[in-house]
């Protein structure tokens, strides 16, 4: 800033105030060199010319004791006016009690009189007028134009000093963020847009005037407050809602404020907000709720799941995805033996380590990219199989998952067909499984789709059963091959009669349309017993074998290629 | 003719005054020069004769000012003397500082002639 004051190629201008054209002709002397002096000889005078259009004084030399308007009423009525009050002023006097009058009144600095050394004079102006320049470009630069709130430069900056000065205190991190503020600009006109935005600004600074408190508007309609911790946020903002309904009278406009709490101080303050504008934007559009709460654990598993989605692509490229094999077992024979397998996809994850399907495959669902992995396996099962049957012999049908969003794409049977008729098998060696739900969801267009693929020869798993929300009356409807028994009736027949009964309600189900019902989630001898002695026809789960790389699996099928020979 | 010699035999502080006039010797007797026809002088004769001590005090103290910046002590010494006690608007007989003043700054007067 100094180098700036001194290399700027303009002088500033100085007006000196005194009744006494000798005190004014000696002060112009000095300053001359430096500065481009005005004069007045009275106050009334100086306030006239310090009003004038582009007088832009950058100091004002004032003596104190002048006829008609003294020194001190000149400083009172600069205090008044803005413009004003933006001109600093150095006060001329000989006595001692006048310096802290006027330094009351408003003025910056002092020069005694008679007057000191030349260069303490130049050097008290150059002093002030850099000052009050420094303050005023940091004041339009801290302070965001149009509510006055901390441009997020300085709240930020702010945040971080006043750290020292609190050291323990609690602090939270509150993002307020205005619902559908655009129709406000659109229905009511940019002005009206303004005024609300002026309004919150000033509703925000009296609601929490009495505590530490640092506000500001980083961007558009978003106000971050720098809060001492509160347990409780409900409530607190209603004055603020009001104002705003008040305001625009619109029904849908309203706030959305998301807070993270007693923060954490290691972090950099911009984090911290972070947070809190998640848990803000984490409610858009929710109108049942107004206030949300950042809360590590929401955020942890949203970072993990965007992680999951950066990588999938990557993952299936570099083969970090593999395809394991759960056996399924006929058990209505003397001794139970292979039937079949369920491809169940396991991620590899380089950093991450082994990735639960339960953590990636409704994340992939819901997004659309579980059409990409599906088709992996599908493709991996189908040279499985091929593989198997070329090295044993023999052929284990392998059941592979259909997606909801399967169903949708037009190529689906082109594609299972295209991949049966390349690795030799028929189809009926690549069993598909559709969850219940799907079935739920779509079951006209679902119907469609799977008589299509019956007609090909594909055999349909329905699985899940019991899960969803599918009448029984949609069993005569739907044509299936196998029906799955979600695993938890199998897990809970002997904790609760109720269970057992389903599961015995639902062997009869099968029986009654006439296919076989296996059984996921088997995990003890008393489980496999019992649904032995019901006439559950496949058993899955743990009880046999957990899903298990293809290497392994081979045991299986080994000793089924034994007991058929 | 006024010479910084003359003013340091009337007893001025010429080197403070010169100073306070960035060394310019000629701007210094030109001020000290203008500063014998000063209006204070008049002001303050005629207000002590009115027994306005109020107009009195602002005239002392301009002058005090002025006299002050310009290092004239000999007739600064009587002017700060009768500032302040027009200051605590003291009730009383002013004449002999005026007499001191107008003695010292005719002196001066003479010294410009």
């Amino acid at each position: 800033m100094e180098d700036f004051n001194r290399t700027i190629g303009f002088k500033r201008r100085i007006l000196v105030v005194d009744d006494e054209e000798i005190n004014r002709e000696i002060l112009g002397n000095i300053l001359n060199e430096t500065y481009d002096v005005s004069y007045a000889e009275d106050g009334q005078k100086a306030l006239e010319m310090m009003r004038e259009k582009n007088a832009d004084f950058s100091l004002v030399l004032l003596d104190l004791l002048m006829p008609v308007t003294d020194g001190f009423s000149v400083l009172d009525e600069m205090q008044k006016e803005d413009a004003l009050k933006q001109i600093p002023v150095i006060v001329m006097t000989s006595e001692k009690s006048a310096e802290v009058k006027s330094i009351k009144h408003g003025a910056y600095d002092f020069i005694t009189k008679p007057y000191d050394m030349p260069e303490v004079i130049l050097a008290r102006c150059e002093r002030i007028i850099e000052l009050n320049e420094d303050k005023s470009i940091i004041r339009a630069a801290e302070k965001d134009e149009l509510t006055g709130l901390y441009t997020r430069e300085f709240f930020f900056e702010y945040i971080h000093r006043y750290e020292h000065v609190t050291g323990e205190q609690k602090m939270d991190a509150v993002v307020l963020n205005i619902e559908h503020f655009h129709m406000i600009n659109e229905m009511y006109g940019r002005e009206t847009g303004d005024e609300v935005l002026c309004s919150t600004a000033s509703t925000l600074k009296e609601l929490f005037e009495k505590e530490t408190f640092i506000a500001s508007r980083p961007d558009a309609d978003y106000f971050y407050l720098y809060m001492s911790h509160r347990e409780n946020y409900e409530g607190v903002f209603d004055g603020l809602q009001e104002e705003l309904s008040h305001l625009t009278q619109l029904p849908r406009i309203r706030f959305r404020i998301g807070v993270s709490q007693d923060v954490d101080k290691t972090l950099p303050a911009e984090n911290r907000f972070d947070h809190a504008k998640l848990a803000c934007d984490h409610i858009r559009g929710d109108y049942t709720r107004q206030l949300s709460y950042y809360n590590k654990e929401d955020n942890d598993r949203e970072l993990y799941g965007e992680r999951l989605i950066n990588d999938m692509e990557d993952a299936i490229r570099n083969g970090d995805f593999v395809v394991f094999y759960q056996p399924k077992f006929n058990i209505q024979t003397k001794e139970p033996h292979l039937r079949s397998a369920e491809a169940l996809i396991r991620w590899r994850h380089p950093e991450l380590g082994m990735v639960s399907p339960g953590a990636f495959i409704p994340l992939f669902e819901s997004n659309g990219l579980i059409q990409k992995l599906d088709r992996y396996v599908w493709s991996e099962a189908a040279a499985q199989i091929r593989k198997w049957k070329e090295t044993y012999g023999i052929t284990i049908p392998v059941s592979v998952n259909v997606s909801r969003i399967d169903i949708y794409d037009p190529e689906l049977e082109n594609r299972l067909a295209g991949l049966v008729e390349q690795n030799g098998l028929s189809a009926e060696d690549l069993m598909l499984e559709i969850t219940e739900s799907a079935y739920a969801d779509n079951a006209k267009g679902l119907i469609e789709v799977v008589n299509h693929l019956r007609d090909r020869g594909f055999k349909i798993e329905m699985d899940d059963f019991g899960s969803g929300y599918s009448s029984l009356n949609m069993l005569t409807t739907i044509p299936i091959d196998v029906l799955k028994l979600d695993m938890k009736f199998v897990r809970n027949m002997h904790k609760d009669e109720k269970s057992l009964k389903l599961v015995e309600l639902i062997i009869d189900i099968a029986k009654f349309f006439g296919v076989p019902l296996v059984a996921e989630g088997v995990e003890d001898e008393a489980q496999f017993k019992t649904l032995k002695e019901m006439g559950c026809d496949v058993i899955q789960g743990y009880y046999f074998s957990k899903p298990i790389p293809a290497e392994e699996f081979e045991t299986f099928v080994k000793e089924e290629k034994k007991r058929r020979e | 003719m006024l010479t910084i010699e003359g003013l340091k035999t009337f007893g001025a502080d010429t080197e403070n005054g010169l100073t306070r006039c960035m060394n310019n010797e000629a701007f210094y007797l030109k001020l000290v020069e203008k500063s014998i026809s000063d209006a204070s002088y008049q002001k303050l004769n005629e207000a002590i004769s009115a027994n306005d001590l109020d107009a009195a005090f602002e005239a002392a103290h301009a002058l005090k000012g002025v006299l002050g910046n310009l290092a004239l002590t000999p007739i600064l010494e009587p002017v700060s003397e009768i500032t302040e006690l027009l200051r605590a608007r003291t009730q009383m007989d002013y004449s002999p500082y005026l007499e001191k003043i107008n003695e010292k700054s005719e002196g001066l007067k003479k010294l410009c002639e």
